[in-house]
Order: structure tokens, then C-alpha cells, then sequence
């Protein structure tokens, strides 16, 4: 039948279809005058969320009378036709199409709700704790979704299938990642991370939620360059009843049980639900893990009239989880296991783990919503978070290193094959590998009873053992409020206002504290480091200078005493927006407008002995034992200060988006998206050293980024497919970090500015319905090049000191490195040279955005039958994936080693364009082996992985439903899949000196084949 | 009614199944309640086959060699690296000397107290020397050591550094009190070839008193510590006088202070006979050497009658920047030291536990 395009020929008629948001095509004329019709809200069953971009197909009989695709609103109306039996026909991207069959009887029939299943893992349970948590603070590993799926077929099976690798979509840090409750953004105030572990074991209240992609707009917010989700986690969202669940599963934790309940709105207007949830065990891939958790919510709403809605929600996710650790191949190796985890050991026959995660943060959310019109909607929201975030580690006081993976117990720090390594005891190599491969006298572990003995050894005069090694706990404890507005107004019927006001004030607290002093009777609080530097003066040995001052000693510590450091992060920030959108016709455009200031300080506690800074009275600060001024100066003459507020780093930041999109008849969208980003900087990658003063990072500007995308999707009759070209240039980002620098035999601060990189790439998510029924084919591709683009430059300061030593100089390999040509015969490498005995370039290497497959693609069969049972087969394929790299190992000072001597001129030329020559190597100690050695980025294999689940459900009496899910993941058990890592900071002297060598990286693995089997039972 | 009832008993089922089916896992050995302290270690006791004297006895200058008879020393604790003048070593002492145990782990004494028993189990490690020099006239002795095989050849022994090798070869005694310094006269201190084999004081926690200041240090620095520590051209020799320097030894930050100074300005870089690479106060050594400074170990010189005496502090120890009374420098006052009687190319170097084992004479 050829479709005749035809729009509705009265004012009227328009106006009531507009009402509902989205287009009708009509193939036959409606007919003025007649009372009938039907009209409705397609909701995703979970929540009842209203489902976006939906298309109703409205039959009589087999003939198509109109087909409407809904805006986010998801309500439609067909009015002005003819009484009779009808049939709808209802599908979104992302759901199983449904059938509504609805007679017409000269009025309208209000179908209220017209429900939909999502098309993915309706029975596949998600959980955040999905997301391998590996806790590596230092290597920007955090515990996040790489993305959410809502209704996108790429998200779908990209949100949760490529979880396991830790796929970043698009290559973005998952810092990008807007994540909202209850329409307030969550993102950490401090660190900008995603604060998913805040509700983790809350599955079923938190799972109503609304996503948008890359650069979207988003109702409740501006969003960024990465996608907005906003979980709606208020009572009225929950899915109505009781349900009760137990999941096993064979990666993550051994066990789970669930219960929630939902009242749904009553008819007093009132709405209330709950749930709760325990997390318990270990798994069966990774030794030292396991779960103590537990997780509550509960909340309260009331509808008052129509017009307005208050509730009232508290919950939190009360865990204890003991932490893996990564390490070098040479102990995976060692000890025949990927999954090797260095951080437990056994204390008097009992398993311990070091590396605790401990923490209790409640969120309070208080949101009022009122629609006083029916084109107008406001809500107000106060969110408050606080609570406690601990993690424990060992420490130590002048003995060695208790870690049993520390570089010393290794075999390589006694033997290399090459000589010029000066490890050389081919005999101590083999013993140490002896001890490895038997596990003698637990050496993969930590040995507690060593540590017990060591402590309760040590007696004083006063005949009480002071801890040597101990437990201490690393605190940040937040404070945070925020409060947020917004409006959503439907001005006209083709243009809707959006816009909000939001306000956050954090103040969070980071401190340790001595957690357990392992048999001891005390520890002191004293820095270890500067005692190191600086023993013969016990002022700047003091990590509480004022408590030495007032008492004579420094501080004795016992269980429960803060020691170390202590110092208050503060963040205000502020933003306003506001978003126009229109739709005319076949036509939806947008263009949006933020604007935000943001500023932050630190306020230390402590007075520490190296940064003293100046007393009450501005004078300078002397130590009392030895005379020396304790004061000292950084380069502008400012006295460097530990205790009280730093200067205020603030910060106003604008950006702008925009958007537009084409209906185009038969189900097909054309749409595209551009924005332009202005991003503070956090106050985690602005302080130089939070932990010892407030100096802050020099340069400190905001992070700009421009990012577009174009999308084709189509969506008709079961078959669903987004494309999406998109690119993205981040620019002036800052990066901070500490580490010991074997260069400068010293612990060192490290911050680097203006860091670059661009993503471009492709996405392709598709789904087709097979010829036998129900079967359908999917799949999704993600394939880009995230870089990086600039040389950014680097401050390198000594952390006991106000020392500077490298100031605001180039990272020369930070963006890419030469290959030059070169010839090998019989294994001897030769660089060639041109006649004027210049080496002669044949690559730049580009560097590329680490810790995610920059080639993703799944390919799958899934099966659905009539009676809920479910089955589905997957097989993946990841690529181009690179190892983080640490930016001294692209410094002149580490690739051309100690007899480094680059002119300026020479430097300037060889940055260039890369040129070298024997001039160079001989009189500048650069080499291209050099360059090629310390300069290179790891590449990572690439992985086939192939995962299956099953799953059924029956319901009893159209009341009682009962379903199982069993999920087997990697069922090739492929073990060798790395999923992370990080580059240690430490180099090695060669016994030349004229070169260093690097230490070994750390990596990640994937788990081998796992399952999870997931029971429900719900009414 | 009854259907649902059966539904409920299948839920109740596949519930229990999944819990059976996790406990059949070993449900997670990591233990979460609160630890219970390990057992105490318990001293070790074995029977002695050798003195410290004997096994030093075995020695032969120049030939180190790998201990292949089941030979146990013992002996107690008399050093402790908790000041930092020995690191990654320990001595133990008999009656009849003292011995270096080169163990290659830092936080030594927190495992090994001063006076506790040490047993050593010797079959498998290396007997060596340190700093001996078969030069006639300025050669001598060294300390005999026990220690592992060097493959380099650099040295006679090397650290034993692996726990498997010291779990082997090292065991703990019973503890007991801190060894009592012997007071050494002037005729009994070792002479320029005497090792632990000939003199009983060598190794052994003495105490030496009456000691004058000699009036010189010996120190050597690296212009870039990072570059080749043989190269002349990158090492500094500060030494036949005192140099300004007035501590026992110097931290990092002495150092900067004395090359800021310009205290050793006029010293030349180089070996004696090599003086070409220009001196300490010129512009470009002087950066560089603040740039890489470094802690330097010293040797103070000091006189018992007509015995020189060397009294050397590593620049890492505590006390390393602890000024020397000025009128012991002056030569007012003498000091009574206690430390171990080491021997370094036939010369007597002293070696300070901390700054106690320093008493100045009124």
C-alpha cells in the first residue's frame, strides 16, 4: 500500500495531536466529526518510566489507518475515527513490540498505560558491582558502568555485554559521565567520579532510570559530552509489589538476597517502597575479595490534588569489600594465576585481606514537583550525602616492605638476562623462584604473623610494643548538599522551555587513622619520609607540628587515632541553564545555554614540620631543638603553608549546545548534536600535594571541549538500528600525581597541564527480527581512535620540600613517538642513517587514551518464546587496547637517561620533527633504542569472548510471578584477557648509566568463565 | 490455592538448591570477624660446631669461597640498624670476635634485638672480605663476612637478600641483654693485617677512650650520583683536613649547605693525579653537584696515643648531622667512643651504633 502522507486538515485536529507530543501519519483521512478514539502512555514496564521515540501503529483489521511516533512524552492520541475493533501496534528501540487490541465506541478510550518490555536483559540481573571494582586510586581506576543502557539497541547490549573488559564508550574517562538522582547531579564534588557504589545493592529501587547519549540535552540538566542517566529513585517510581530474589554468581560476590516492596500510588495519593539487600562472600577467580554488604532505601511520596507531589527518600549501601590488587606478569606467572591477588594472607590460618573498602554513606533526597498547568512543571530538590568512606592499607614504620609482591622478593631483581641491568645472581634468582613456585612459608602472601611478632617484639622502656606495621584507614568523609530547581514549560505547542538552577556545597574531610595496630600497643605520628630526609630535626619530622609544640613529643597513637594527614577539600559550585526545544512537523531542534561558577580551597588541620608556614602573628616558625626556621618559601616568595585555607581556585565556565533532528516517513530519524564544553578543573587535580599543603597546581585553567555527533536510526517493524559518527576534542586537561622518582631518588609531585586528546569513531547498534519467529539478530560495533594531541608540560616538585625541579617543561613523549628505520641482522639491530648520518624517521607513533577497546563489536542470536523463555548467544571481539601510560617515561630526563645532556636548541629541533643524529646520541645521550624502549605504549592482545544466558518465568494466576536467570560468561574460560593496568613510576640504573630501564607494569585480568544465577519471585 | 502453594515450594527449592550450590564453593575462606593474635615465634636453639675466630680462621685474603661443611656459629646481636650507621647488615659476637652478617633486609632490628642468640647456619653462604688491599704499605686487613656469593666478582660477598635463603641459613635465638662494650687499650687494637682469626676485638662491640681529634676527614662525593662512580671526572675527594666539616657526617641537606657555603670551593674534582676536570666552585660543577646532592658518609679522624683512628658515619644515620663538640675539635677534650672495631685496607675504622656511643671527657 503506498503510504499517503497526510496531515490533519483541521486547526483542531492539530492542535489536540500537538497536545500529545509527536507526529501521526495518517494513510487514511481521519474523518472530522466523529467522537472515537484512543489515546494512551507507552511506559517501560520497570517504573513506568514514559518511553521515548516509541511508534504506535494503529490497524483495522490488516490495513494501516496511522502511525504515530511519540516524543519523550510518550503520549498518544488518535482521535476522529470510526467505530470498530482496533489493533495497536506499539514498539520503541530497545523494547519488545506489543499488541493492544481496543474497540472504539464513539468516545475516547483512555488506554491509561500501554506497557513495554525492555528487548535486552529483562532477566539478566545488572548490578553496578558488575563493574570489576579494582580501587587502584592511583592508576584512575574507579568502579563505574561504562555506560547505561535506557532505550538505545546500541546501549543495550554495549551497557552491560562490554562491562567485564571495561569499555569506555567513546573512549571518554567515565568522569564525563553525568550521573543524576532524582534529577540532581551525583558525580563526586571532589574527584567528578561517578557515585554509582552510593547505591549499589539497591537494584530494584534504583532501577527506573532515563538515559541520554553523547551530547543529548537532557530534561532535568544540561548534561555533558558523555551522556546524562538520572535514576528516578522516588517511591512512585518503584515497580509496584512484593519481589524477593537470590542471585549466585561466581565473579563478584557468592551470594545475594533481595527483597523489595512498592505500594504504587494509592488512592490517597500516598506512595511508599522499600528495599533492601545483603551482598555476602567471595568468588571463585580472585582470592582476598569478598562482600560484606548490605543496602537500604526507603521512601515516602504523596500526591497532593494534582498539582503537587512531595517525597522523602534515605538510603545507603553499608559495605565492606575487601580489594584485589594488580601485579607484574612476572608474578602472574610465578604463581600460574592471572588472578592473583597480592593484598591477603593468612593470620593464624585465617584469610585476611589488607585492603578494605569501609564505608556508610547515606543520601537524603527531599523533592517537591508541582504541575500547575498542564504545560508547566517545576521541582525543587535537596539532596544531602554523608557518612563515612574508608579504605584500609598497610603501613609501616623503618622495617621492609610486607607486601609480598614488592619488587625485592622477586626472582628479575636478582638475575636479568641482560647484564647491563647489574642484577646478576642467577643463583638468588633461582631461590626466589623457588620459594614462589612452592609458596614457601607463604611467600605469595602477606605473612600476619610476621607482622604480630614483629610488633609485639618490639617493647619500649615502659615494656609496650610500638607498632611497626599497622592498618590504617584512609578516610574521605563528605559533606555534601546540593540544591537544584527546574522548570519545564511548554510555551507554545512547538517550543518547550527547560531550565534549572543548581547549588552544591561540599566540604568532605580526608584524614587516616590507625585502623589496627596489629598486636602493638601504639604508633606515632610522625612522617616517616621526611625522617628520612630530615632525622636530625624532629620539628620537620612532625606530621602535627602544633601537638609537638604543645606536648614536647610527637602524638602516640592508639586504635581509632587520626594520624597523617588531615585536611578539609571545600567545593561551591553554581550553575544555571536553560534549553529551547522545537518540533514542527518532521522537524526537532534544540539549542541550550550553562553557565557556572565553581570554586574550591583546602583547610588543613594539621601544621605539618615541613610546610609550617607562619605562626598567628605572621612570624616565621623555628624549631626548638636545633634552631633551624621551619619556615619555607615557595618561588614567589609565599611561605608554604600546611595548616589553615589555601588560596580559593575558582573558576566561571559557559557551554552551549545544540541539536536537530528529521523524521523521515517509514521510521527513519536523521539527527546531530554539537557542543561546546568549559569544565573546572577538579580540586583532586589541583593541589600539587593535598596531603602535606596547599600549594596549588600552577596553570590551572578550565578543561574546553567541542564535541559532535551525527545518528541515523531506524526503527519499523522489529527492526531497530542506531549509527552515529561522532568526534570529540578535549582540550587543557590537568593531570596530578605522586610517585618516588628514581631519577631524583626522592618521592616527587607531578602535575601536568594542558593534556589534549580526540575521539572520533563510529558506533553501529543493530537488531533483526530472523525469519523463525521471535529470533532476532543483534549486534553492536564500537570502533574509534581516542588520542592524545599535544605535548603538555609538567612541574615536577619534591614532596619533602619546596624544591622544584623540573618547572613547566615539555612532556616530549606524551603525544606520540619516532620509529626510526632500522635493519636487523642476526638478531643485531642497526639505525639507518641518510648521507648527512641523520636517522631517518619511518613512524610517528601515536599514543592512544588508554584502559578501554578502541574496537568493541558483539554479535548475537537471542530467542524469546511465548511462554517466557528466554535464551540468548553472544560472541565478542575486542582490539586496540591500551595499557595508561605515566607520563615519566616520556620525559627527556627518563628516555635519555642520566647522561642526558638536550640543549634547548637541540630539544626544540628534535620535537620538531623528530630529528637525531649521532651528534646527539654521542654528545646528548639520546638514542633512538632510547626513544623505542621507554618512550612505546603497550597494546594489549586482542580478545574473543563468547558469553550465553538462559532464563524463564511463569506466572501464576496473572499474580504471582516466578522466573530464574542463568547467565555464563567467557565460556572459552579465556584467562588471559587483560582488562587494565598501569605503568609503575620507578626506573632502574644500568649498569652503562648511561640509559634507565623500566620497571615491569601491572595489569588486570578478566575473570575466566563465570556465571550468575538469578532467582526471582515477585507479586 | 494449591498451585501456588507448589510454586512457593518450588521457589523455597531453587532458593535452597542456589544456597547449597554456593556453600559447595568453599564459601569464601576470607574471614571477616575479628582476628584472633597469631602465636608467638618461639627461639631457636642448635648446636655450635665453630667460634667466630675458627670460621674466620678459614679465610685466605682474596679467595672467598663458599662454606661447604655443615658449620653453625653463633653468637649475639650487638649491632642494630635502627639509627642507620649499619644498614642491611647486623654483627654477632662471640668471645673469641665479631662477624658481619650481610642479610640485605632493611628494619633488621626490629627481628634481631641487640643481645639475642643468632645461629647461623653457614653451609651454602660465602665467606669473604671487605676493603682488603695487599699493598704492602698502605694496604692491610679487612673484615672476613659471611654473606652470599657476589657473581660480579665487584666483592667477595654479596647480601643474602633472599628470605628463602635467610629463613635457611639465619635463625633467632633466645633474646637477652644488650652485649657490654669491652674497653680496648692501645697495645691490644688489631694491627694492619689482623682479622676476627688473629685479634679478638675485631668485629666485637669495644670501647676506645681517650681519643683525640686528628684534625681530618675522608669523604667522597659524586658530582652526578646517577653517572659512573669510577669515572674521576666525577668524584670529589675531600680529605687531609677537615674541610669545615664539623658533623659526624652529612645528610643531603649539609651537604647543599656546605657547597652553598663554598666551603670546598678550592677542592679540584678528580683522583689526585687527575686534576683536569676543574674544581667544586665552578659554575657547572657546582650546579650539578647541588642539583644531585647527596648524603656522604665521613670518616673523622681521631688519635688513640699514636693509633689513628677512624671513626666513619654513613650520611644516611640519624645522627648524621650532629655537630662534634667544638672543643673536642679543638682539641680540648678527647672522647671515649663505643662501637665496632672494624678494619678497612689495614686501617682501624670505628663504627658508631648512635650518637650515645659518643661520651666527651670533661
Amino acid at each position: 500500500m503506498a503510504a499517503i502522507f497526510i496531515l490533519p486538515q483541521t486547526a483542531a485536529a492539530q492542535d489536540r495531536q500537538k497536545t500529545y507530543g509527536g507526529r501521526i501519519e495518517w494513510y487514511q483521512n481521519p474523518v472530522s466529526g466523529r467522537e472515537g478514539g484512543v489515546k494512551g502512555t507507552v511506559v517501560n514496564r520497570n517504573g513506568r518510566v514514559p518511553v521515548a521515540d516509541a511508534v504506535v501503529a494503529l490497524y483495522h483489521g490488516d490495513e494501516l489507518i496511522a502511525r504515530a511516533s511519540l516524543d519523550e512524552s510518550a503520549q498518544f492520541l488518535f482521535s476522529d475515527i470510526d467505530n470498530g475493533d482496533y489493533r495497536l501496534v506499539v514498539g520503541a528501540p530497545g523494547f519488545n513490540s506489543t499488541e493492544v487490541n481496543v474497540k472504539v465506541e464513539g468516545f475516547v478510550r483512555d488506554l491509561v498505560f500501554v506497557s513495554l518490555v525492555s528487548a535486552q536483559k529483562t532477566m539478566t540481573e545488572f548490578d553496578e558491582s558488575s563493574f570489576m571494582e579494582f580501587d587502584m586510586d592511583d592508576s584512575g581506576y574507579d568502579d563505574a558502568p561504562s555506560l547505561l543502557y535506557g532505550n538505545d539497541v546500541y546501549s543495550n547490549i554495549a551497557g552491560y555485554g562490554f562491562s567485564a573488559i571495561r569499555f569506555k564508550n567513546r573512549g571518554y574517562a567515565s568522569e564525563s559521565q553525568e550521573v543524576y538522582l532524582s534529577g540532581v547531579k551525583m558525580n563526586d564534588a571532589v574527584t567528578g567520579y561517578t557515585p554509582w557504589s552510593l547505591w549499589s545493592g539497591l537494584n530494584e529501587a534504583m532501577r527506573s532510570k532515563e538515559t541520554t547519549i553523547g551530547n543529548e540535552v537532557y530534561d532535568y540538566g544540561f548534561g555533558g559530552y558523555n551522556g546524562v542517566t538520572n535514576i528516578l529513585a522516588t517511591p512512585s517510581s518503584v515497580r509496584k509489589g512484593w519481589r524477593f530474589s537470590a542471585l549466585t554468581n561466581s565473579a563478584l560476590y557468592r551470594f545475594r538476597l533481595m527483597a523489595t516492596y512498592a505500594s504504587g500510588e494509592l488512592d490517597n495519593g500516598w506512595s511508599y517502597a522499600f528495599n533492601v539487600s545483603a551482598r555476602l562472600g567471595g568468588n571463585d577467580w580472585v582470592k582476598g575479595i569478598y562482600y560484606r554488604s548490605f543496602a537500604y532505601y526507603a521512601g515516602v511520596e504523596k500526591k497532593f490534588g494534582d498539582m503537587h507531589r512531595l517525597s522523602l527518600v534515605a538510603f545507603a549501601s553499608p559495605t565492606n569489600r575487601g580489594a584485589q590488587n594488580a601485579s607484574t606478569q612476572e608474578v602472574y606467572d610465578l604463581v600460574g594465576d592471572n588472578m592473583y591477588n597480592s593484598n591477603w594472607g593468612y593470620q593464624d590460618g585465617k584469610l585476611r585481606n589488607a585492603r578494605v573498602r569501609k564505608t556508610h554513606e547515606p543520601v537524603f533526597i527531599l523533592k517537591y514537583t508541582a504541575t500547575p498547568l498542564d504545560n508547566l512543571e517545576a521541582s525543587a530538590t535537596v539532596t544531602y550525602r554523608t557518612g563515612k568512606n574508608g579504605y584500609t592499607a598497610l603501613d609501616w614504620y623503618d622495617t621492609y616492605d610486607p607486601r609480598p609482591d614488592y619488587y625485592r622478593n622477586l626472582p628479575s631483581y636478582f638475575w636479568m638476562q641482560d647484564s647491563d641491568y647489574g642484577r646478576n645472581s642467577y643463583e638468588k634468582y633461582a631461590w626466589a623462584q623457588e620459594a614462589w613456585l612452592t609458596n614457601y612459608n607463604s611467600t605469595r602472601h602477606i605473612n600476619w604473623d610476621r607482622l604480630y611478632n614483629v610488633n609485639s617484639h618490639n617493647l619500649d622502656a615502659d615494656g609496650l610494643g610500638r607498632s611497626k606495621y599497622i592498618i590504617e584507614e584512609r578516610r574521605t568523609d563528605q559533606n555534601d548538599i546540593n540544591l537544584n530547581g527546574s522548570v519545564k514549560w511548554q510555551a507554545k505547542d512547538w517550543v518547550t522551555l527547560t531550565g534549572g538552577l543548581n547549588w552544591r556545597w561540599n566540604k568532605t574531610e580526608y584524614y587516616k587513622i590507625a585502623d589496627d595496630l596489629l598486636g602493638g600497643d601504639y604508633y606515632i605520628n610522625i612522617d616517616q619520609f621526611a625522617e628520612r630526609d630530615f632525622a636530625s630535626d624532629p620539628a620537620m619530622i612532625q606530621n602535627d607540628l602544633d601537638y609537638y609544640f604543645a606536648n614536647g613529643s610527637a602524638q602516640r597513637l592508639f586504635a581509632g587515632d587520626k594520624y597523617g594527614y588531615d585536611y578539609f577539600a571545600n567545593v561551591r559550585d553554581a550553575e544555571i541553564w536553560a534549553n529551547a526545544s522545537f518540533e514542527k512537523g518532521h522537524f526537532r531542534g534544540y539549542a541550550a545555554l550553562q553557565g557556572g561558577y565553581s570554586k574550591f580551597w583546602r583547610d588543613g588541620v594539621y601544621r605539618k614540620g615541613l610546610f609550617a608556614g607562619l605562626d598567628e602573628n605572621g612570624n616565621e616558625i623555628i624549631s626548638p631543638a636545633t634552631g633551624n626556621v621551619l619556615t619555607v618559601y615557595d618561588k614567589d616568595g609565599k611561605a608554604i603553608t600546611s595548616k589553615g585555607r589555601s588560596d580559593v581556585a575558582d573558576f566561571f565556565t559557559y557551554s552551549a549546545k545544540i541539536g536537530a533532528s528529521w523524521f523521515f516517513t517509514g521510521g527513519h530519524r536523521v539527527y546531530a548534536n554539537a557542543g561546546y564544553f568549559n569544565d573546572a578543573p577538579t580540586f583532586n587535580q589541583s593541589f600539587i600535594s593535598p596531603r602535606t599543603r596547599n600549594t596549588l597546581v600552577p596553570n590551572l585553567t578550565t578543561t574546553k571541549t567541542v564535541s559532535a555527533d551525527i545518528n541515523y536510526t531506524y526503527s519499523n517493524n522489529g527492526y531497530d538500528l542506531r549509527l552515529t559518527g561522532f568526534w570529540t576534542k578535549i582540550m587543557d586537561q590537568t593531570d596530578m600525581m605522586s610517585f618516588y622518582d628514581d631519577s631524583q631518588n626522592s618521592f616527587t609531585n607531578f602535575a601536568m597541564t594542558g593534556i589534549d586528546q580526540r575521539h572520533m569513531g563510529i558506533e553501529l547498534g543493530f537488531e533483526i527480527p530472523l525469519y523463525l519467529q521471535n529470533v532476532f539478530l543483534q549486534g553492536v560495533l564500537s570502533w574509534g581512535e581516542y588520542i592524545y594531541t599535544s605535548t603538555p608540560h609538567m612541574t615536577q616538585t619534591i614532596d619533602n620540600s619546596a624544591e622544584v625541579i623540573i618547572d613547566n617543561q615539555p612532556v616530549t613523549y606524551w603525544k606520540s613517538h619516532p620509529i626510526y628505520r632500522k635493519t636487523t641482522v642476526d638478531g643485531i639491530v642497526t639505525y639507518d642513517k641518510d648521507a648527512g648520518g641523520n636517522y631517518i624517521l619511518e613512524k610517528d607513533q601515536k599514543h592512544y587514551v588508554p584502559s578501554t577497546p578502541q574496537l568493541a563489536a558483539d554479535l548475537g542470536i537471542r530467542y524469546r518464546s511465548n511462554s517466557y523463555w528466554f535464551v540468548e548467544l553472544n560472541g565478542q571481539f575486542f582490539a586496540h587496547s591500551y595499557l595508561d601510560m605515566n607520563p615519566l617515561y616520556r620525559t627527556m630526563t627518563a628516555v635519555a637517561g642520566p647522561d642526558n645532556a638536550m640543549t634547548d636548541a637541540a630539544l626544540e629541533e628534535h620535537s620538531r620533527n623528530w630529528f637525531l643524529n649521532e651528534t646527539i646520541q654521542d654528545n646528548m645521550g639520546l638514542s633512538p633504542q632510547e626513544i623505542e624502549y621507554m618512550a612505546a605504549q603497550e597494546e594489549f592482545d586482542p580478545v574473543f569472548l563468547l558469553n550465553a544466558s538462559v532464563g524463564k518465568s511463569w506466572y501464576i494466576d496473572r499474580k504471582y510471578n516466578f522466573g530464574f536467570s542463568l547467565e555464563v560468561k567467557n565460556i572459552l574460560n579465556n584467562r588471559n584477557v587483560k582488562t587494565g593496568g598501569y605503568e609503575q613510576t620507578r626506573l632502574i640504573d644500568s649498569e652503562s648509566r648511561t640509559r634507565y630501564y623500566r620497571f615491569d607494569p601491572k595489569y588486570f585480568y578478566m575473570s575466566g568463565v563465570n556465571y550468575m544465577l538469578n532467582l526471582y519471585f515477585r507479586f | 490455592m494449591k498451585r501456588i502453594f507448589n510454586i512457593k515450594l518450588t521457589a523455597a527449592a531453587m532458593l535452597s538448591s542456589a544456597l547449597i550450590l554456593s556453600s559447595c564453593e568453599e564459601f569464601t575462606p576470607v574471614f571477616t570477624g575479628k582476628y584472633p593474635e597469631p602465636e608467638q615465634w618461639s627461639p631457636v636453639e642448635m648446636v655450635v660446631t665453630h667460634t667466630i675466630a675458627e670460621l674466620a680462621g678459614m679465610y685466605t685474603p682474596g679467595k672467598a669461597f663458599e662454606i661447604e661443611d655443615a658449620i653453625v656459629i653463633s653468637g649475639k646481636v650487638s649491632t642494630s640498624d635502627q639509627a642507620g650507621n649499619f644498614y642491611r647488615s647486623l654483627y654477632i659476637q662471640d668471645e673469641t670476635g665479631g662477624i658481619e652478617l650481610k642479610m640485605g633486609k632493611t628494619g633488621l632490628y626490629n627481628e634481631y634485638k641487640p643481645g639475642q642468640t643468632v645461629y647461623v647456619a653457614c653451609k651454602g653462604l660465602w665467606l669473604g672480605m671487605y676493603g682488603y688491599d695487599d699493598d704492602e704499605a698502605y694496604g692491610g686487613a679487612g673484615m672476613v663476612q659471611l654473606g652470599f656469593e657476589d657473581p660480579t666478582g665487584e666483592y667477595e660477598t654479596s647480601y643474602i637478600e633472599v628470605q628463602y635463603l635467610i629463613d635457611q641459613h639465619i635463625f633467632r635465638g633466645e633474646t637477652g641483654e644488650p652485649v657490654e662494650p669491652v674497653a680496648v687499650a692501645e697495645q691490644d687494637l688489631p694491627g694492619q693485617w689482623d682479622t676476627q682469626a688473629d685479634n679478638q676485638y675485631v668485629g666485637r662491640l669495644v670501647t676506645l677512650s681517650g681519643l683525640t681529634y686528628g684534625n681530618e676527614i675522608f669523604t667522597l662525593l659524586y658530582v652526578n650520583p646517577n653517572l659512573d662512580h669510577k669515572t674521576s671526572g666525577n668524584r670529589v675527594f675531600l680529605s687531609d683536613q677537615t674541610h669545615g666539616v664539623t658533623t659526624w657526617a652529612m645528610s643531603e641537606q649539609k651537604v647543599k649547605e656546605h657547597l652553598q657555603a663554598g666551603d670546598w670551593d678550592a677542592v679540584y674534582i678528580g683522583n689526585s693525579r687527575d686534576y683536569t676536570y676543574g674544581t667544586v666552585g665552578d659554575a657547572k660543577n657546582k650546579e650539578t653537584l647541588l642539583k644531585y646532592a647527596a648524603p656522604a658518609n665521613v670518616s673523622q679522624y681521631f688519635k688513640m696515643g699514636e693509633k689513628e683512628i677512624q671513626i666513619r658515619t654513613s650520611g644516611y644515620c640519624r645522627f648524621a648531622d650532629l655537630e662534634i663538640d667544638p672543643d673536642v675539635l679543638a682539641g680540648k677534650k678527647t672522647i671515649d667512643a663505643t662501637g665496632v672495631l672494624t678494619m678497612y685496607q689495614g686501617n682501624i675504622q670505628f663504627v658508631l651504633l648512635d650518637q650515645t656511643g659518643v661520651k666527651v671527657n670533661e
